[in-house]
């Protein structure tokens, strides 16, 4: 498969700002990963992921150079209607982009604005209800949900849309951690059902590094790190940029350290890879 | 303030009269409002009031409307000294005072038992500009979410240690600006936030926007708005021919 996302030397600097907030940005993202995007606060993650689905530069003003490719065509060229369609964007506090008064309302929200006719737009709010197994919320108000609920109704309301690329910008951040992992099994289970591909920001790297493909880390507006989970999180410098290493992978490399490389094999990063290698040596 | 504010605000109801579509409760509300303007006595005023009461007992909202009536009693009152102390006729100020009332309560009874859906309906009915009725969506929608906003900036400020109650009125109004300054930045960062949704939710994408739902009258609506008609010339017409008038 192609790659549906590719940034091409991309740097931004914002109106008045001193220095870039990203810089000589090379990316390639192929159809169907989910692909991670760690990096302490304020290293640049958020305005690059405003290129991908345009914002950046439509709606903010800026120095703007090199290209960001979206499914074959270039950001700077598309409109945003045309983008909305493929990248769906779901920003990080799910309150604010909830408009509507009932679930099912909003769902429809995006397509209401595309024109979308009414008995097409009314199966494509189902699909996304039955998909996020929300249906039985779809008369409620949004102040009648749950944050977990929030999150579920805003996700809805982007895949009604129909995208190839969908974006989480720290979708965990205001959920309990039982709503976390639900949340990334959800991913999870989308990527397979929809073959969507995901571009996800995320801090706590525990609960996705079972599911991801790929992990770029970003420090200073620049691409520091990229490659395989196991591969950044095993490698020398994940931790000196602020990644938040994963407990299993922190005891195998304490383990590995203190008994000379004999304790256990391979690049451990879930609780069940640590369990069934521990289970392995003591048979 | 709260308890009296809740006659306008619309809660989730199941009465024939909530399932109504919003037009035909528009109507029945405009023709109630007019009908008010045109009762000439206390008498006829009474008939009007008993029947909007009447409704607002089959709609299951009596004890919000009497709310409402509770409400705009302050004000009817004002009305009713002044026009005493002007026009010196008894009669005439009572008859103002309860028209007052009686206005109020036939808008009432329309926002009480109409959804903010039905009313984004309503609006774009009126071919208002959809940036008008998105405004007016979008201010309804989040207006819990401000009320939340506003518990929490109180008890932030309260546990640093402002006292809302204390002091006299200047005071108190002053203890009210560490309230409103953090208010009105998250209003302004949320705002921001709503205007990047929309944008990734191809807003204004479509010259002509389609809707999820319908509104396609149904018979009874049909017959509410006629049974309105024919109350309104009913009304009307006793008003003018059949009850007498003895205006001083």
């Amino acid at each position: 498969m192609g790659d549906i996302l590719k940034i091409e030397g991309l740097n931004f600097r914002y109106p008045e700002s001193p220095r870039n907030a990203v810089s000589d940005f090379e990316l390639s993202i192929p159809e169907g990963e989910i692909a991670v995007l760690a990096g302490p606060s304020g290293c640049g993650k958020s305005t690059l992921l405003r290129t991908v689905n345009g914002l950046i530069p439509h709606m903010y003003g800026g120095e703007y150079s090199g290209d960001v490719i979206v499914a074959g065509s270039s950001v700077k060229g598309s409109s945003m209607r045309d983008l909305a369609q493929t990248v769906g964007f779901l920003f990080q506090n799910p309150e604010n982009q909830i408009f509507m008064f009932t679930v099912e309302r909003d769902v429809a929200f995006g397509l209401e604005n595309l024109g979308v006719p009414r008995e097409e737009m009314r199966s494509r709010v189902d699909e996304a209800l039955r998909l996020l197994r929300i249906g039985d919320l779809a008369q409620r108000a949004p102040h009648e949900l749950s944050d977990g609920q929030k999150q579920r109704v805003a996700l809805a309301g982007v895949l009604a849309m129909r995208p190839k690329l969908v974006i989480l910008d720290e979708p965990t951040s205001l959920l309990d951690p039982k709503t976390a992992s639900e949340l990334v099994t959800l991913v999870a289970r989308l990527r397979e059902e929809l073959g969507t591909t995901f571009v996800v920001v995320e801090h706590r790297l525990d609960l996705l590094v079972g599911v991801a493909d790929r992990l770029v880390v970003m420090d200073g507006g620049r691409k520091v790190l990229e490659g395989s989970p196991r591969d950044v999180l095993f490698g020398d410098d994940a931790e000196a940029h602020g990644v938040a290493i994963p407990a299993v992978t922190r005891v195998q490399k304490a383990l590995t350290e203190s008994k000379g490389g004999r304790a256990v094999a391979g690049g451990l990063l879930t609780p069940s890879e640590l369990a069934s290698a521990v289970e392995g040596r003591r048979r | 303030m709260m308890w009296l504010s809740g006659g306008f605000i619309f809660r989730k109801g199941y009465s024939f009269y909530h399932r109504l579509d919003p037009r035909a409760k528009l109507l029945n509300s405009a023709l109630m409002f007019v009908t008010t303007l045109l009762a000439r006595s206390i008498f006829e005023m009474v008939l009007v009031v008993a029947f909007m009461v009447g409704l607002s007992a089959a709609a299951t909202v009596l004890k919000r409307v009497a709310r409402t009536m509770a409400f705009t009693a302050l004000f009817s009152g004002f009305i009713f000294v002044v026009n005493v102390l002007f026009t010196r006729d008894l009669e005439t100020s009572v008859l103002y005072a309860t028209r007052f009332v009686a206005i109020v309560v036939s808008t009432s009874i329309f926002f009480i038992t109409t959804s903010p859906d039905e009313l984004e309906q309503v609006m774009k009915m009126f071919r208002l500009p959809r940036d008008v009725v998105f405004a007016f969506v979008t201010a309804v929608r989040f207006i819990p979410v401000m009320m939340l906003d506003t518990i929490q900036i109180m008890d932030a400020q309260k546990s640093r240690g402002l006292e809302l109650e204390k002091g006299n009125l200047v005071r108190r109004v002053r203890n009210m600006i560490p309230i409103l300054i953090p208010l009105v930045v998250n209003s302004v960062v949320r705002s921001g936030e709503l205007a990047e949704a929309m944008e990734a939710r191809a807003y204004g994408a479509a010259p002509k926007p389609t809707s999820l739902l319908e509104y396609r009258a149904r018979r009874v609506d049909i017959g509410v708005a006629c049974a309105s008609v024919v109350l309104f010339a009913l009304a009307a017409y006793s008003f003018y021919f059949v009850i007498p008038v003895q205006f001083p």
